[in-house]
């Protein structure tokens, strides 16, 4: 059996003392954590590991004891294998340092008093693989604040056994309390560990620690007085649902809602993903927040409201008048195609009055547009997100003709294609059997196949002057929902973000860990092997998978094939509430 | 195959034509017994000439019929004819035919109330004369080719599918395709009135003749061929009246139709081959009417 033992870098040149760490359980391997040094009183070293013991839930014990040669210091090797005897258990690890040598040899005693020693001391010939022995070091304060990913909590049982690795990471991550004991205190005990900075270096950290569930609780009292609101009935009633449902200015101050719920519980973030997820949520937000201000700052000088208020105007009525020419050009013979005259004139007809109603509305706002703009501008202060989903209202509302000219276009479509497939079954004497969901042979009366060939060449001769004013305008509306498709996408990207946790795999990216990589440290004869453990940090991908803040799910889940057959059939597509149960 | 293993190693045992025995016999086995039971034309009917005529007389009113009206549409689109005078005309001869119709049927037991008959009738003018000025405009801007070449790809398709077997009541694809044909035509006439009267008459012509013709073959068998003879006679003469040439045309094509096809077949008749034997399906002969009792 290979024995490896997990030794902290920082103990390589601590004073000769006593091995405090845990034995990995199933496994062959054992964690240092400390060095107590001399002098101790056995009694104190075991009433001081129980009470560690009880903190931090692992499993602490004597592994060994740790000689380091100084002058004027011998004769210790005999009294530190008398300590065996004091802490009794089945392996007792001697290590010991040699002045002028990089590694360390290691002497393994059974508890039957058996000396097991690393072979290769001894002869190299014959040195079997059982009683190796590989001293991995590791970084202890790295090894404590990374987290291994996948992510596995402690608490949840998991059927899968935790590797050997995860083992060891989570020993050290568990065992932090016993880093706590400066070396600078005056106890019983001097150790030699991982030394923090000191609480002294973060004060307006901890002030801001012990600020925060105050001010988390007042804001959560805020938040439940908006959602006191938000729960009138008036706010529950049909129109305003559905209005507010398609409005992505209220989704995405919903979402926000949904967003502040998380970060602003007064409770501590019981996993590592609960506190990423704040985390990262909290990180997004004040970006957030940042980029509305910057918007805010350009927009509110040198007078840019009223510049932009002055060109919306011109530009709603250049569309409406592009608008105006395309009607006319269809309403001629477009593209050398032969549509029906008379429809074709009634539709455009039509159409035109629309675009007529739409500029008179236009121009009966447009004194109230720079004001309305300017207190619209403000919203950027809440972030943002929320003055890009107000844009995309406003092109919403803006584009309101274009939408109606599509719905109008897409309904009168949709009713000709399904008008021309039922009639065309009529006219080949066939029917739908709704019951068997197929198509049966039918004996119609003479009236019904008179009146049905005759609407269904009505409709047949009529379908291309439809559907041309079809395909025009849901090219335009597409052209619509695409520029709005893109602002939604750039929302859902800020809400959504992991920036926390890129910005700790930039700048700590230990803390993110993957795997580990072995380095060989050096490999002497006489001497047991001396890896360097070093950590693998997560690949920005798996950090995008793993910590991306989940959002909502308001985008149509079309794939290209079903978009495109709907098209083709006519029914509308986003906005629009789809049924989705057809009853036959 | 038969009789491949009636050589010196066949088996004493003589062969049974059952499945539900154990036999040393290979599964595809027949004996010398075979051809035995095979027939020839058992089932055949042998056609006599004239009444194979008299059928034919159908196929070529039905053809009749079809330049009947385009005789119609011809004097219609060039103005000759009033479409007043053609609705009146119509009018008289729905009348007629339906009280020939119902004196025809006078006995059998009716499917149909005169109420219902007169729902369908006003349903019938009240949806053309509505329709009538739409369908003048519908096909404005295709082009007069296109809209000849489909009103005949329609009429042709209403002759093949006609159902000559049992023409009451009219097939749907055949009426379908000779409405749809006479739409096309009516929509080139000059005016809306002249369309209403076009889709009035393709409705008399395609719909209600084939009603009143079947109901004459069942119940006074000998006015059939007068009323065939007739249409082919005005056929053929309202086109003479138009283009000599063409109606030359059609009287060769009608006499081909009814004097020289059913010629080829009761000539072919004799080269009819039918076998039937055991190798058939099986088919159910005993009487089953002691058991519906």
């Amino acid at each position: 059996m290979v024995l490896k033992i997990f030794f902290p870098q920082c103990c390589n040149i601590a004073d000769s003392g006593l091995l405090i760490g845990h034995w990995i359980p199933g496994h062959n391997s054992a964690v240092v954590l400390a060095v107590v040094h001399y002098p101790f009183i056995p009694g104190q070293v075991k009433k001081y590991l129980n009470q560690m013991q009880s903190q931090s839930q692992v499993h602490l014990t004597v592994l060994g004891s740790w000689s380091m040669p100084k002058e004027g210091k011998e004769g210790m090797d005999s009294f530190l294998k008398d300590l065996s005897t004091i802490f009794p258990q089945k392996c007792w690890l001697q290590l010991s340092r040699e002045i002028g040598k990089t590694g360390f040899t290691c002497q393994v005693v059974q508890n039957d008093g058996k000396l097991l020693q690393d072979r290769k001391e001894k002869n190299d010939d014959d040195s079997s693989e059982e009683d190796k022995i590989i001293f991995v070091h590791y970084d202890q304060r790295k090894v404590m604040l990374s987290q291994l990913h996948p992510v596995q909590e402690v608490s949840q049982k998991s059927e899968i056994e935790p590797s050997e690795l995860r083992l060891v990471f989570q020993t050290v991550a568990q065992s932090q309390p016993l880093f706590f004991l400066d070396k600078y205190d005056d106890g019983p005990l001097k150790l030699t560990h991982w030394q923090s900075e000191g609480r002294e270096a973060s004060i307006i950290a901890e002030l801001l620690k012990q600020a925060s569930v105050p001010v988390c609780i007042f804001l959560t009292w805020l938040l439940s007085l908006w959602h006191w609101f938000c729960s009138f009935r008036i706010l529950h009633s049909w129109p305003v649902l559905f209005i507010s449902s398609k409005l992505s200015t209220c989704v995405q101050s919903g979402y926000r809602g949904v967003h502040f719920k998380t970060v602003f519980s007064p409770q501590k973030a019981a996993t590592h993903m609960d506190f990423m997820r704040k985390a990262n949520i909290f990180v997004s937000f004040l970006v957030d927040i940042a980029l509305g201000l910057l918007l805010v700052s350009w927009l509110y000088r040198e007078n840019r409201i009223s510049k932009l208020a002055d060109t919306l105007v011109p530009v709603a009525d250049r569309v409406a008048k592009e608008l105006q020419e395309l009607l006319e050009w269809l309403m001629g013979a477009p593209a050398g195609l032969k549509m029906n005259r008379a429809l074709d004139q009634v539709l455009g007809r039509f159409f035109l009055y629309h675009i007529h109603l739409w500029i008179s509305y236009i121009h009966l706002m447009s004194p109230f547009i720079e004001r309305i703009l300017w207190y619209v501008g403000l919203s950027a202060c809440l972030g943002l997100t929320f003055a890009l989903s107000i844009l995309s209202d406003i092109v919403a509302l803006l584009t309101f003709h274009i939408y109606c000219f599509y719905v109008y276009g897409a309904r009168l479509y949709c009713l000709k294609i399904y008008g021309l497939s039922s009639l065309w079954r009529l006219f080949r004497g066939k029917k739908w059997n709704v019951l068997r969901q197929r198509v049966d042979s039918c004996s119609y009366d003479l009236d019904q196949l008179f009146i049905g060939t005759l609407l269904f060449m009505i409709l047949l001769f009529l379908l291309p002057t439809t559907a041309l004013y079809y395909l025009v305008f849901t090219l335009l509306r597409l052209v619509v929902v695409l520029f709005q498709g893109v602002i939604h996408l750039s929302v859902d990207f800020i809400n959504s973000f992991p920036l926390f946790a890129i910005g700790l795999r930039i700048c700590r990216p230990y803390r993110l860990a993957e795997g580990v990589k072995f380095k060989v440290l050096c490999q002497e004869p006489g001497t047991p092997l001396h890896l360097m453990m070093e950590i693998n940090p997560l690949k920005f991908s798996s950090v995008l998978q793993c910590y991306r803040t989940p959002t909502y799910s308001g985008y149509p889940k079309d794939s290209w094939a079903a978009l495109s057959k709907k098209l083709f059939v006519g029914e509308l597509i986003y906005p629009w509430k789809q049924k989705t149960t057809k009853t036959d | 195959m038969m009789g491949a293993d009636s050589g010196p190693g066949a088996p004493a045992v003589p062969w049974r034509k059952v499945l539900y025995e154990r036999q040393p016999f290979p599964d595809n086995y027949v004996d010398c017994r075979f051809l035995e039971e095979l027939r020839r034309n058992i089932r055949v009917r042998q056609y006599r000439y004239w009444a194979v005529v008299r059928e034919t007389g159908l196929i070529a009113q039905q053809v009749s019929c079809v330049a009947v009206f385009l005789t119609l549409w011809s004097y219609m689109e060039q103005g000759d004819l009033e479409p007043s005078l053609v609705l009146w005309v119509c009018l008289g001869c729905a009348l007629l035919g339906y009280g020939l119709y119902e004196i025809l049927g006078g006995a059998c037991v009716r499917e149909r109330t005169r109420l219902a008959d007169l729902q369908s009738a006003t349903i019938f003018l009240a949806f053309t004369f509505g329709f009538s000025p739409v369908l003048k405009t519908l096909t404005e801007s295709v082009s007069t080719d296109t809209v000849y070449a489909m009103s005949a790809v329609m009429l042709l398709a209403h002759l093949v599918s006609f159902p000559y077997a049992q023409p009451s009541p009219p097939g749907s694809l055949s009426l379908n395709a000779a409405l749809f044909g006479s739409v096309c035509l009516a929509s080139r006439l000059p005016g809306a009135l002249h369309t209403f009267t076009m889709l009035s008459c393709a409705l008399l012509v395609f719909a209600l003749w084939p009603c009143l013709l079947h109901r004459m073959r069942d119940k006074a068998e000998w006015s059939f061929p007068w009323a065939a003879v007739l249409v082919c006679l005005a056929g053929v003469g309202g086109l003479g009246s138009l283009w000599p040439e063409g109606a030359l045309l059609l009287s060769l094509a009608l006499l081909t139709l009814t004097l020289l096809c059913p010629l080829l077949l009761v000539l072919l008749q004799r080269h009819k081959d039918n076998i039937h034997g055991p190798w058939d399906e099986a088919e159910i002969r005993e009487d089953l009417s002691r058991f519906l009792n």
